[in-house]
């Protein structure tokens, strides 16, 4: 039986832990002093280079990295937390700061001292006012004891943090939107480069990292590096002669939900596979398992052919998947592939800013072609075609066979991928909201055609047994560079 | 300067200049909707995707870059050394690329999903991006079978109107009205695909602001679909079916280089023109709109002269001799000679030809349209003066030997005294002050050369009718020292002529041996004989005006 690893989550049931004297009796603020105390800005940086934390916000990019890319010389510097948690089927960093934010602060803090920042602005979901009411009593704690303001525990530092609520934009969740956002203009993300890390808020140096990122960072500096990099499996990419090591160290705070008995967070190494989560979660609720989200609603689905998928970045990515925010959706055989479909798309029509051309028309075009397919009145063409697919000589090729044309699974594709091609990972967009809507409607069509093309032919949505649902790997061919990553131990 | 390959050409551009430039500096079009020159740069239609080339380490080769980039943001600059593309090259670039033309395409197909075809009945048709680039680089069919968007027609303004069903959302207006004019009336309201241009509106819609600044009708101009339509034009003409020509405007003394488009029976727009110095791509909405008493049914058309007390039609010879007969006997110290601020360089020279050799006067006044207000914008400024040709005319007026050029209070006192005054106005009807009305009723015989009747051809003994900015060539001189050339368009009304042949037939008939054929002829004897307009021949002056080095 696999055990919850709780780190970030360890104090989160202490009752009153949000308050200040509490948090302090649980080693709060302990690593930051030690950080102060013991390590030079530059360490700290290094010790998060080497950890190799990686951005939990959905990109999965290494901190130290993208702490790396930040000019010194530049000040003021800014430090953006996002806390604008929206993705659907994502709910961990609203626990943080509802019931522990004072850890949020520590990391802050931590962050700050590292990159020399003394301004943060904390992107708060505008939906979360419990947690922003929270948030706002712990700094004002801080201040009054001390760790935030003018010269803190006197050492010269100045650290100020500054909540500010969303207007309820889930394109506020995407960096340079929420920037923008934050500026008081109107959320639509930038044109990159120049990336945040050069040109963010104000104009000026800006290093924005998610809730759960920051909370890495006491545990790092507090626990040391050794420590972290034994959690979670380091890969090696062979892409590099020799391999380089492919870090998914640390933790994970999966939020799991849908059809599994016990749905909630749960923090866990990363590398665990699809079916040891759901075993986690208290196991399946229904049937069998029909297919997983694996990482928030924009990422490309699982089928239970890839259960055993491990959820960390590198492998969901191999996976042609990602692991995003660790938002785990289960769906078990009683679901609709295209109502799914529907729902999500829905989501997206709503929430693309409208900025650029292929987003703002195209997203709802999507949204209209599965709602025609699922109110029954898709187009299925009287005419055949020849199947592509794994022909006689192995390859993939002309099988010989011929297919029946489903007009608007093809349209449905070909809008998609003008929005933003999964195949080749290229976008016409100015964000990557784009890839977010064409991986979901592409992936589940591919993965599931059967059931869109009995929604076809039946003029209503069939809800078909799973194994008939499901496209098998071997004739997909969103499967077929499909590996599995080797651990750099291993090699 | 930055050496790139652009598709299969070797070229040498500017460092800072973007691909969409460095193209069509090369006659290569890369289609755009929201770059435009004189605004940032959001990159937000997706339309001028390109292919930039980058070297792949391992497959030691240069390969087409992953994404597309936009060309508009693509800066071309000069590479270091070590960084340069093939040993030479700071940036390889397609425009003509597969993957750039399958990209083009497919924006174009989301771009018409929600746009009406409502072309025939569009005011854009033909001068439309829209429609251009669907017809050089879209698809010939839709497969959108879904219905679509119909957001309501608007009223932003005096002169604009939005017809936002063809909206692309390039927010090029929005840029404009916060960048160039600084007024920012406009914005985006709602969100995704239901974004929708709109001036400040409460909840129930009734509009807080209205897209009301001396700048908005650029946004019309810089709308690359019929979405913003001035009012003034709308239904008026096709646009191929007008004529254009190169001009200047003549509503103030900024000298906005511009386009004047006509058709036999009158003018029908104005519009900007680039001039890097002078108004960059803008002008304003008074002399935008400035130009209708051009096409007024009020203009003189033939001679007037004062029989008992009533201004009649004459005849041209007539009034010549009219003229002739009053001003022989009168000594030179009676004789005043005004010229006009808003005619030419040319006007003005013959005018002042005329009082210096026939007329022996050197008294000569300046008149000219009542100063307004000036206002400044960020990027742009109308100026209180509002004649095109102030500095010109009073350097030309005063370039005769011994001559004093007067104005304001100096000038009608010297009217006052005077027996003959000849005085040439022209542009739109000018009221008089009172001391000017003065001044002018204690004429004996006055002369007025205008365009509209007004209070000054009330005044006057003898009416001839004049030409109008878009009925004659000639040059203005600007505040700034820019002499640019104006050109024909239509044809005066009625028996109006020319100003400066209305002068030279009269100094003919005072005996003079004048003859100049056309304008530029008079521009070569403006050269020999003002100092600084040596340079200001026709030929020279071109399309883009010369600036005079004083």
């Amino acid at each position: 039986m696999i055990e919850e690893r709780r780190i970030l989550y360890e104090h989160l049931d202490v009752p009153d832990i949000n308050t200040f004297d509490v948090f302090r009796q649980y080693d709060g603020y302990t690593r930051f002093e030690k950080a102060i105390t013991e390590y030079q800005p530059d360490d700290i940086a290094k010790m998060v280079m080497d950890s190799g934390l990686k951005g939990r916000g959905g990109a999965g990019f290494s901190t130290g990295l993208k702490w790396s890319f930040v000019p010194r010389d530049i000040k003021p510097c800014y430090l953006c937390c996002n806390a604008d948690e929206s993705e659907p089927g994502t709910f961990s960093n609203r626990y943080v700061l509802e019931k522990n934010p004072h850890l949020l602060i520590e990391g802050i803090l931590i962050c700050c001292y590292a990159m020399g920042i003394e301004t943060t602005y904390v992107y708060i979901r505008g939906e979360f006012t419990l947690g922003k009411q929270m948030l706002d009593a712990a700094i004002k704690e801080a201040y009054e004891q001390g760790y935030l303001g003018k010269d803190i525990r006197g050492t010269g530092l100045n650290i100020d943090i500054y909540s500010h609520p969303g207007a309820g934009a889930y394109i506020c969740g995407e960096e340079t939107g929420l920037i923008e956002s934050l500026e008081g203009k109107r959320g639509q993300p930038r044109n990159k480069p120049p990336f945040p890390a050069v040109e963010g808020v104000f104009g000026k140096p800006t290093v924005v990292q998610n809730v759960e990122t920051l909370c890495n960072l006491p545990f790092i500096v507090g626990n040391g590096v050794e420590w972290y990099t034994q959690m979670g499996p380091t890969y090696a990419d062979t892409r590099s002669d020799p391999p380089t090591p492919d870090p998914n160290t640390g933790t994970k705070l999966y939020c799991i939900s849908g059809d599994v008995n016990e749905p909630g967070v749960y923090e866990l190494d990363l590398g665990l596979t699809c079916s040891e989560l759901i075993e986690v979660a208290g196991g399946l609720r229904g049937e069998e398992v029909k297919a997983v989200i694996p990482g928030g609603s924009s990422a490309p689905i699982l089928t239970h052919y890839e259960l055993d998928t491990r959820l960390d970045f590198t492998s969901l990515t191999l996976a042609k998947s990602m692991l995003g925010s660790g938002g785990i959706i289960v769906m078990n055989e009683t679901r609709n592939i295209v109502d799914c479909l529907l729902n999500i798309m829905k989501f997206y029509a709503h929430e693309s800013c409208g900025q650029c051309t292929p987003c703002r028309w195209g997203t709802p075009w999507v949204r209209d072609i599965v709602q025609r397919i699922a109110d029954g009145n898709g187009r299925k063409s009287t005419m055949t075609r020849p199947k592509f697919g794994v022909a006689e000589n192995g390859r993939w090729g002309d099988t010989g066979e011929t297919e029946d044309i489903y007009e608007d699974l093809d349209l449905l594709e070909s809008v998609a991928n003008n929005i933003a091609n999964v195949d080749t990972m290229t976008w016409n967009t100015i964000c990557v909201f784009g890839i977010a809507v064409s991986w979901p409607a592409v992936s589940y069509m591919r993965k599931f055609r059967p059931e869109f093309e009995a929604a076809i032919r039946e003029g209503k949505l069939v809800t078909l047994p799973v194994a008939e649902a499901t496209v098998p790997p071997e004739e997909n061919y969103a499967y077929q560079q499909r590996f599995v990553p080797k651990e750099f131990a291993d090699l | 300067m930055a050496f790139v390959k652009l598709n299969d050409l070797e070229i040498e551009v500017e460092d800072g200049t973007n691909v969409v430039e460095a193209a069509r500096q090369h006659g290569i079009e890369v289609p755009h909707y929201c770059y435009h020159p004189g605004l940032t740069r959001p990159a937000n239609c997706r339309m001028c995707l390109v292919e930039p080339h980058v070297f792949f380490p391992p497959a030691g080769a240069i390969v087409p870059d992953r994404q597309l980039a936009t060309g508009c943001t693509t800066v071309l600059r000069t590479a270091p050394p070590d960084r340069k593309l093939d040993g030479k090259y700071d940036f390889i670039v397609r425009t003509d690329s597969e993957r750039v033309k399958k990209a083009r395409a497919d924006i174009l197909e989301f771009l018409l999903v929600h746009h009406p075809l409502d072309c025939p009945v569009c005011d854009q048709a033909g001068e439309c991006d829209l429609q251009d680039y669907s017809h050089r680089h879209g698809y010939d069919k839709s497969r959108y079978l879904e219905i679509k968007n119909v957001p309501p027609k608007k009223d932003l303004g005096p002169d604009v109107l939005l017809y936002a069903t063809r909206c692309v959302v390039c927010t090029r207006c929005i840029r404009f009205a916060d960048e160039v004019s600084g007024t920012g009336e406009l914005g985006l309201v709602h969100r995704g695909s239901h974004d929708e241009i709109d001036i400040p509106r409460s909840h129930e819609g009734v509009p807080l602001q209205v897209l009301d600044n001396k700048l908005a009708g650029n946004v019309v101009d810089i709308c690359p679909v019929g979405a913003l339509i001035s009012k003034d034009f709308l239904f008026k003409s096709r646009p191929w079916f007008l004529e254009k020509a190169n001009s200047v405007c003549s509503g103030c003394s900024v000298g906005c280089n511009i386009t004047v488009e006509y058709k036999a029976d009158g003018v029908y727009r104005l519009k900007p023109r680039f001039h890097e110095d002078i108004n960059q791509h803008w002008m304003c909405d008074d002399g935008r709109l400035g130009y209708h008493y051009v096409n007024s049914d009020d203009r003189l058309q033939l001679p007037l002269k004062r029989v008992d007390d009533e201004l009649t039609p004459t005849h041209w010879a007539d009034a010549l001799a009219v003229i002739t007969e009053n001003v022989s006997e009168i000594e030179a110290e009676d004789i005043v000679v005004i010229g006009s601020a808003q005619g030419t360089n040319e006007d003005n020279y013959i005018l002042q030809q005329l009082a210096h050799d026939m007329l022996k006067t050197t008294q000569l006044g300046l008149f000219g349209q009542l100063p307004g207000e000036e206002h400044k914008f960020p990027q742009f400024t109308i100026e209180a003066d509002k004649n095109p040709n102030a500095a010109g005319a009073r350097t030309i007026l005063g370039s005769g030997n011994g001559n004093v050029v007067l104005e304001g209070e100096a000038l009608w006192e010297k009217v006052s005294d005077a027996k003959v005054v000849y005085l040439v106005s022209g542009g739109p009807e000018r009221p008089l002050e009172d001391a000017e009305k003065a001044a002018l009723e204690r004429v004996d015989f006055l002369i007025v050369q205008d365009v509209l009747p007004s209070e000054v051809t009330q005044l006057a003994d003898v009416v001839l009718p004049g030409t109008t900015f878009a009925e004659k060539d000639g040059t203005f001189t600007n505040s700034t020292g820019w002499v640019q050339r104006i050109r024909k368009t239509i044809d005066p009304p009625g028996e109006a002529r020319v100003d400066w042949e209305i002068m030279q037939q009269l100094a003919k008939q005072l005996g003079g041996e004048m003859n100049y054929h056309f304008a530029g002829e008079i521009a070569l004897a403006i050269a020999e004989n003002v100092p600084g307009y040596a340079d200001a021949t026709h030929q020279k002056i071109g399309d883009m005006g010369i600036k005079l080095s004083l």
